[in-house]
């Protein structure tokens, strides 16, 4: 059995070590400062003046990446000064399995750190710097032969995966309390109720209900929320015998919307008036489908809209055409951009999460309703640490006070671990 | 052809624009091209972008390709009703994999960076924070956590927290008047575009 | 729907003055117009002056109809196009920012853009992207430019024309697949940049005009976003600026501002706040900043008279439109 020198299992600190190869530079330049301005009588006679190499360099595996980073540390040459300084540049070399040394970079004068990106998890590699001045250079003693390695997990991310894990464990607990059937309370989401006297509207007026599930796909969230509350729209729509169409700007959007409304219509007990012409796919482009729902806003004349999903700019035209041709309007989006235009021209309006609370409450989903509490005490932990996190801050920078400052440190840590 | 591409240009803007007179046959007829070229452009955008660039091309060196195209396959099956419950299993592939994937993306960019830049001295380093500032501090400070009161959905909004939650809704309106504001400026923005277009390009009349 | 016979006449005279006009450009007998300064001033002063006769008139009842309030933001915009009426332009510190973080890159640094936009944002967009190619340009920086949306390499292919003609560089001074290359656009949204984080190359094997990337000089020792020393994103909507910080920069660590359409502009600024997008330019008034901090004048700031000219009528019927509902609300209240 081999035991390796001991050194090599010493680990010291990135930054404890950078302050150290800090410290040891001022110490070396300071030194040759000093040996510099002792009166040379024959340095005036030298042609070329020799320069020092880079000291001290290290190459360590970066930790927690995928084996393709290798990082290197250094003191800089002794002559790599401000005032009177000899090097120009260095350059980086590498040798791959003890092949021939390639240059990867050329770096400016000052420069102590370099990141070979394209490192490869099965080579061995060394490096060596060449300090670079006017008519001379000088090369490093070469690294030690090393590899990469690829780590698993990123444990820099541990309090990520712990708030991450509370919230999704809390997902999970209300999701299971829902399914034995407790029931979760929600409060009342003003818009909802506004959801039948809308339909019965439009039935009273012998007008049709439009439905416009925004303009993204089914991997949207936003577009599923839509499709739920279609589900009941629906409903409602197959039980006062109303009409409704929905132009859609995907084909998947298209079919799931097909199925979501003829379910109802089976549900209500009227599969017969159901029809595929009530949802058409117009097209993915943006402005296009627009100009589209815009003309038959105008000539359909609808007297219910519901504007549900992810919209984008053609929000604020789709919601004062409406407005135009006097529909009653209810609109709801997570988009925060497009909100302003829903408030100022729709009846109701489902803000942000809204739109999922009303998708929950409405198909009483254990899912739907397990994840908006589980979200809401991911809120609770965000309020939390946004004010314990304020009021550390503020007394720390005012009174710097020993405590308060660990905890500001720790919550700093803590929330730049992303 | 230049004259062509301007005129035709200058036809179709003006025949969208001119709905914000009444509905009319122009409109109609550009609304329709518009639609029929903009459906047509993302057929052969799929096809070529898609199927022949992601797929055809790249099916040989990455075999994985093939099980997104038989999900694909799959999805087709909607078109026979008797199987047409089978396209349900990409959809949830599409779904779950979507979630899956951007869950810690949405974690760490909009809580975890979030939170971490509300923390912050209300009065600045050592009292240094201007009067403007202290104000700006309290507002984000105040109106994050009035904002959240709003949206937790656990509990009514009646008494303190009620009032808090009020709070967070005047907040949030703000914030939609200044959105408001910058929309505005976006679509002048863009109206200025298309009458530079109208009056330069086509026209010339702009020195 | 018929047409009255009013409505026939504009239209003719609006068609014959079109012909006219475009034969006059093309036969060179005028070269655009530019209205005296006198004549400028009085346009504006007449426009205000009438609205404050709408308020008056809102104000005794009679309320303005909204094609009134089309044709004003038309006369607004269109007019202005016309006049040469000085301005002051004032940089912000977050266009500012975007400067310096060029500034601050060494002569042939790598900057990817990315144009997530299409022909529909370009008024606002294709400032900025002009604007930011040429600065790069004229520091000696290489330039990667890409799109997650169909339209975007083509809009990127435009920006540099521009940029060179500007600058007046020719394909001597710049070289294509050397000082600049367009990849062009992959389809897959956001999942691109996920895939870009760990090789470029896998997600565009070749650039816009079909030369395989390894015979790129620029780019064929270009990995990954570890590769680029920033970026700069132009969008304006999905995928975006928004997916570009939760993957290249949050799990990536890539430096990047960016230029967005006023519409996403507020949705950005907390990223900005969080130093996650380290600057950025908004609308087409951070186009027209950015053009002059980097003191290359382009079309942002010829359009910045138009857009005060008619954010100011905007303003003015923000002020009548509120009079007018104060006042039927009240009515209807007396009613009630």
């Amino acid at each position: 059995m081999i035991v390796e020198p001991q050194q090599a299992r010493v680990v010291i600190p990135g930054t404890v070590r950078f302050l150290l190869l800090a410290f040891l530079a001022v110490v070396v330049s300071i030194t040759s400062t000093a040996t510099a301005s002792e009166p040379n009588a024959d340095s005036t006679l030298l042609e070329t003046q020799q320069v020092e190499p880079v000291t001290s360099l290290v190459a360590q595996d970066f930790k927690y990446d995928n084996g393709e980073r290798i990082e290197l540390f250094w003191v800089p040459s002794v002559d790599d000064r401000l005032v009177d300084g000899l090097v120009t540049g260095y350059e980086v070399y590498r040798t791959v399995n003890e092949g021939d040394p390639q240059r990867l970079a050329i770096l400016p004068p000052g420069a102590n750190t370099f990141r070979d990106e394209a490192a490869e998890i099965d080579s061995v590699y060394s490096y060596y710097i060449t300090t670079l001045a006017e008519e001379t250079s000088a090369k490093s003693v070469a690294t030690e032969p090393m590899t990469s390695e690829r780590e698993w997990l990123n444990r820099d991310r541990g309090y990520l995966f712990l708030i991450a894990f509370v919230i999704a464990a809390a997902v999970i607990f209300f999701v299971e309390t829902a399914k034995r059937g407790k029931k979760l309370f929600i409060r009342k989401i003003a818009g909802l109720e506004a959801i039948d006297d809308a339909v019965g509207r439009a039935t009273e007026m012998g007008r049709p209900v439009l439905f416009v599930p925004g303009i993204h796909d089914m991997d949207d969230v936003q577009t599923l929320a839509a499709l739920t509350i279609l589900g009941r729209v629906s409903r409602t729509i197959a039980d006062y015998d109303s009409k409704i169409f929905m132009p859609v700007s995907r084909s998947l959007v298209m079919t799931a919307a097909r199925e979501t409304i003829k379910s109802s219509y089976m549900a209500a007990g009227r599969p017969d008036a159901y029809n595929d012409d009530m949802v058409n796919y117009v097209t993915d482009e943006q402005f296009g489908y627009v100009a589209s729902v815009d003309g038959l806003i105008v000539r359909e004349k609808p007297a219910t809209i519901f504007l549900l999903g992810a919209f984008f700019a053609e929000s604020l035209i789709l919601a004062e055409t409406g407005n135009s041709v006097g529909a009653i309007q209810i609109a709801g989006t997570a988009r925060p951009a497009q909100l302003p235009f829903f408030i100022a021209a729709c009846d109701f309006t489902l803000i942000g999460e809204e739109l999922f609370a009303a998708s929950a409450y409405l198909s009483d989903e254990p899912k739907q309703l397990g994840s908006l509490k589980g979200q809401d005490v991911g809120k609770g932990i965000a309020m939390f640490f946004v004010i314990a996190g304020t009021v550390a801050a503020t007394i720390s920078y005012a009174w710097d006070i020993g405590p308060v400052n660990d905890v500001l440190d720790w919550l700093n840590q803590v929330f730049s671990s992303n | 052809m230049e004259h062509f591409g301007l005129w035709v240009g200058a036809f179709l803007t003006l025949g969208i624009y001119s709905f914000l007179y009444r509905d009319n046959a122009w409109y109609k007829l550009c609304e329709a091209i518009f639609i029929g070229i903009s459906a047509g452009y993302w057929v052969v955008i799929l096809f070529w972008d898609n199927f022949y660039g992601k797929f055809w091309i790249g099916r040989e060196e990455e075999p994985m390709l093939w099980v997104g195209a038989a999900l694909g396959v799959l999805m087709l099956c909607r078109l026979v009703p008797r199987i047409g419950w089978i396209s349900r299993w990409p959809l949830a592939f599409i779904v779950g994999a979507t979630a899956g994937l951007w869950m810690m993306n949405y974690f760490s960019s909009n809580i975890m960076a979030q939170v971490q830049s509300t923390i912050m001295p209300l009065l600045g380093e050592g009292y240094s924070a201007s009067f403007g500032e202290i104000v700006g501090n309290f507002v984000i400070a105040v109106g994050t956590f009035a904002g959240l009161i709003y949206f937790y959905f656990s509990k009514e909004h009646k008494g303190a927290f009620g009032a808090t939650a009020r709070l967070g809704i005047w907040v949030i309106m703000i914030t939609f008047g200044a959105s408001f504001g910058y929309t505005v400026m976006s679509r002048m923005s863009l109206l200025i575009g298309r009458i530079d277009f109208l009056l330069g390009d086509w026209l010339g009349l702009i020195q | 729907m018929k047409m009255k016979r009013g409505e026939v006449i504009v239209l003719l005279v609006l068609a014959v003055g079109s012909v006219l006009a475009y034969l006059g450009k093309i036969n060179g007998w005028h070269s655009g117009f530019m209205f005296p300064k006198w004549l400028s001033i009085t346009i504006v002063s007449l426009t205000f002056l009438s609205m404050v006769w709408m308020l008056v008139r809102t104000i005794q009842g009679k309320l303005v109809e909204r094609r009134i309030v089309f044709l004003y933001v038309g006369i607004a915009v269109a007019l202005p196009l016309l006049m040469e009426l000085p301005q002051k332009i004032i940089v912000s510190d977050i266009v500012r920012a975007v400067y310096t973080e060029l500034e601050a890159l060494q002569p042939g640094s790598k900057v990817l853009v990315s144009f997530d936009y299409d022909p529909a944002s370009a008024p606002e967009l294709q400032p900025m992207a002009e604007a930011f190619i040429a600065e790069c340009f004229e520091r000696d920086l290489t330039v990667i430019m890409m799109g997650l949306w169909p339209q975007g390499p083509q809009q990127a292919a435009m920006a540099v024309d521009s940029a060179m003609k500007r600058m007046g560089y020719t394909d001597q001074d710049k070289v294509y697949g050397v000082d600049y290359v367009n990849l062009g656009y992959q389809a897959g949204n956001e999942f691109v940049i996920q895939r870009m984080g760990s090789s470029f190359q896998s997600m565009f094997k070749t650039d816009f005009l079909g030369t395989p990337y390894e015979d790129i000089p620029l780019v064929k020792n270009v990995k990954n976003f570890s590769n680029i020393n920033f970026s700069f994103n132009l969008s304006s909507g999905f995928p975006g600026t928004v997916e570009w910080v939760q993957v290249a920069v949050d799990r990536y660590g890539l430096r990047m501002g960016a230029g967005n359409t006023a519409v996403q502009a507020p949705t950005i600024y907390p990223y900005v706040r969080s130093k996650q997008v380290l600057g950025l330019l908004g609308g087409m008034n951070g186009g027209a900043e950015f053009e002059t901090v980097t003191g290359l004048p382009g079309k942002a700031i010829g359009f910045m008279l138009p857009q005060s000219f008619a954010h100011l009528i905007v303003i003015g019927f923000i002020i009548i439109g509120n009079v007018a509902f104060f006042r039927e609300g009240r009515k209807s209240r007396l009613k009630g």
